[in-house]
């Protein structure tokens, strides 16, 4: 699981505790692995950018080191698309493995989420795979987040996230509920509890449909996800090494 | 005086940016404005994967960033591929103007359906995506290809006897598929642009040039992309965009 972030211990196992929603699958093991440079948040394309190179780079290895199966901790779902080009093992993106769950639960789904920023990836993975159409709506309740520490200290975003998913639900139209961010984890049996529709958390959703891509014996198509002519595998790490220096100087 | 930077993007040599900055010659510009080419410190050799695409977005987005401090008030991407398009709008207030998006979709005021005329099979892909992207599918009569790789420093020069026939072929096809306008699927193909607009009846979009009349216009009527469209980011990071770039383009020079 690539955690798009450079992330310490304790901010990993904030991550790690996405783990404990779901018994893992008999015999997978998942590891977090931090990115070595990253954007501080992503709310622009110059972000977005950044953030597709970073979990690249931090993937590339994953089939060599023997890995079964990528995920990436983001439902930008950054990175998914370069490192499927490169890799013949699943790489699995929670944002367009959670839309299309949403629509064998039910007809629409709607997405809650902390802030306004976060709208462009939604709608750039739902025009990526085609399901605009089935998006009720999005919601936010303008709190802002914070990529490192989760939830924590943000009790009073419940209640809020609670109203506007229900919003979504009564006004909107949608029979599913995704979460915006796989660091709203730890709201997500709160939601579901109160809730009358199903609620997707989108982090372990991923590690199960990447157990599941594995077990049988799927992965990406070749034809959608060429392989480049002239891979540059050295290049791009020679540039997280540029990007890890000009970050360690600031 | 009204400087334009057109960001070519492949590390070129001098004379190999000559032969993209010929397309400059082939409309009328307004004498006061100067184009400027900058090519990419580093990028990828090929461009038929995701893996390319992605690498050629930071090198784009790195070649200009600097765009507007160095006093120049539009930028131009010599690729329909538009890389590179999204970032920069997010960190330059100055017009960056996407050759895909603006040909396919000016296309559309030519005529009802537009095919893309591509380079070869590999290079099909890219405009699945952009089609997607854009929500132009329906648009869309097809896309056909001519069966030759691309030479991106010499494009067609030397070729142009076996390539045109081929590049007419494709052409063709595409009016059978019900295409009412032509767009070149690159603007390495604008050599051949006079050769097919004098032998077929339906509109040949050329991106390149086209970018460059797009690009005046915008800057005479004052419009500028949208801020909602293209926040900027909180914290921005180019310096490090800057070290990954030079960092990149001494791996590549070994």
């Amino acid at each position: 699981m690539l955690a798009p972030f450079p992330l310490d211990a304790d901010q990993l196992a904030l991550r790690a505790k996405q783990l404990d929603a779901a018994p893992l699958p008999d015999g997978v093991e998942v590891d977090f692995k931090p990115t070595r440079a990253a954007p501080a948040n992503y709310v622009s394309h110059h972000d977005y950018v950044i953030a597709d190179v970073v979990l690249f780079e931090s993937g590339l290895q994953a089939q060599a080191d023997g890995y079964d199966a990528v995920c990436i901790d983001t439902v930008s779902d950054s990175g998914v698309n370069a490192l499927r080009s490169m890799l013949d093992i699943p790489v699995v993106g929670p944002g367009r493995s959670q839309y299309a769950l949403a629509c064998m639960l039910g007809r629409r789904f709607g997405i809650v989420t902390m802030w306004k920023q976060w709208f462009p990836i939604y709608e750039k993975v739902l025009s990526e795979i085609g399901l605009s159409d089935r998006c009720a709506g999005i919601r936010s309740i303008d709190v802002t987040p914070d990529n490192r520490t989760l939830m924590a200290g943000k009790d009073h975003a419940l209640p809020l996230l609670l109203d506007a998913a229900r919003a979504l639900v009564s006004d909107d139209g949608a029979d599913v509920i995704c979460l915006g961010s796989t660091t709203m984890h730890e709201a997500h049996a709160h939601l579901q509890e109160n809730l009358d529709v199903p609620v997707i958390n989108p982090g372990p959703l991923s590690y199960f449909i990447a157990e599941a891509l594995a077990d049988l014996g799927l992965t990406h198509s070749r034809s959608a996800y060429p392989k480049p002519q002239i891979p540059k595998p050295e290049m791009v790490s020679a540039m997280l090494d540029g990007a890890a220096r000009s970050e360690g100087e600031r | 005086m009204t400087k334009i930077l057109v960001l070519v993007p492949f590390a070129l040599d001098e004379a190999q940016v000559a032969n993209r900055q010929a397309q400059t010659r082939e409309i009328s510009l307004r004498p006061d404005v100067t184009f400027h080419f900058k090519p990419v410190k580093a990028g990828p050799t090929s461009f038929t994967s995701p893996h390319d695409w992605m690498l050629l977005e930071i090198a784009l987005l790195e070649a200009g960033l600097s765009a507007e401090e160095d006093g120049f008030d539009a930028v131009v991407i010599d690729t329909v591929s538009d890389s590179g398009a999204d970032a920069l709008r997010s960190m330059l207030d100055i017009p960056v103007l996407a050759p895909g998006r603006a040909s396919l979709i000016f296309s559309l005021t030519l005529g009802r359906r537009f095919g893309v005329m591509a380079q070869w099979e590999p290079a099909l892909a890219r405009y699945e995506k952009v089609l997607d992207e854009w929500g132009l599918r329906s648009r869309c009569a097809g896309v056909e290809h001519f069966d030759t790789p691309p030479d991106f420093a010499n494009l067609i020069a030397g070729k142009q006897d076996e390539v045109l026939p081929k590049m007419e072929a494709a052409c063709r096809r595409l009016v059978e598929r019900g295409a009412d306008v032509i767009c070149l699927g690159s603007t390495t193909m604008h050599q051949a642009h006079g050769h097919l607009s004098s032998v077929l009846d339906v509109p040949v979009v050329n991106p390149g040039p086209l970018s460059y009349k797009l690009i005046q216009t915008m800057l005479s009527l004052g419009l500028s992309h949208s801020r909602t469209a293209y926040p900027k980011p909180l914290v921005e990071k180019s310096a490090m965009v800057h070290a990954m770039l030079d960092a990149a383009s001494a791996v590549d020079d070994d």
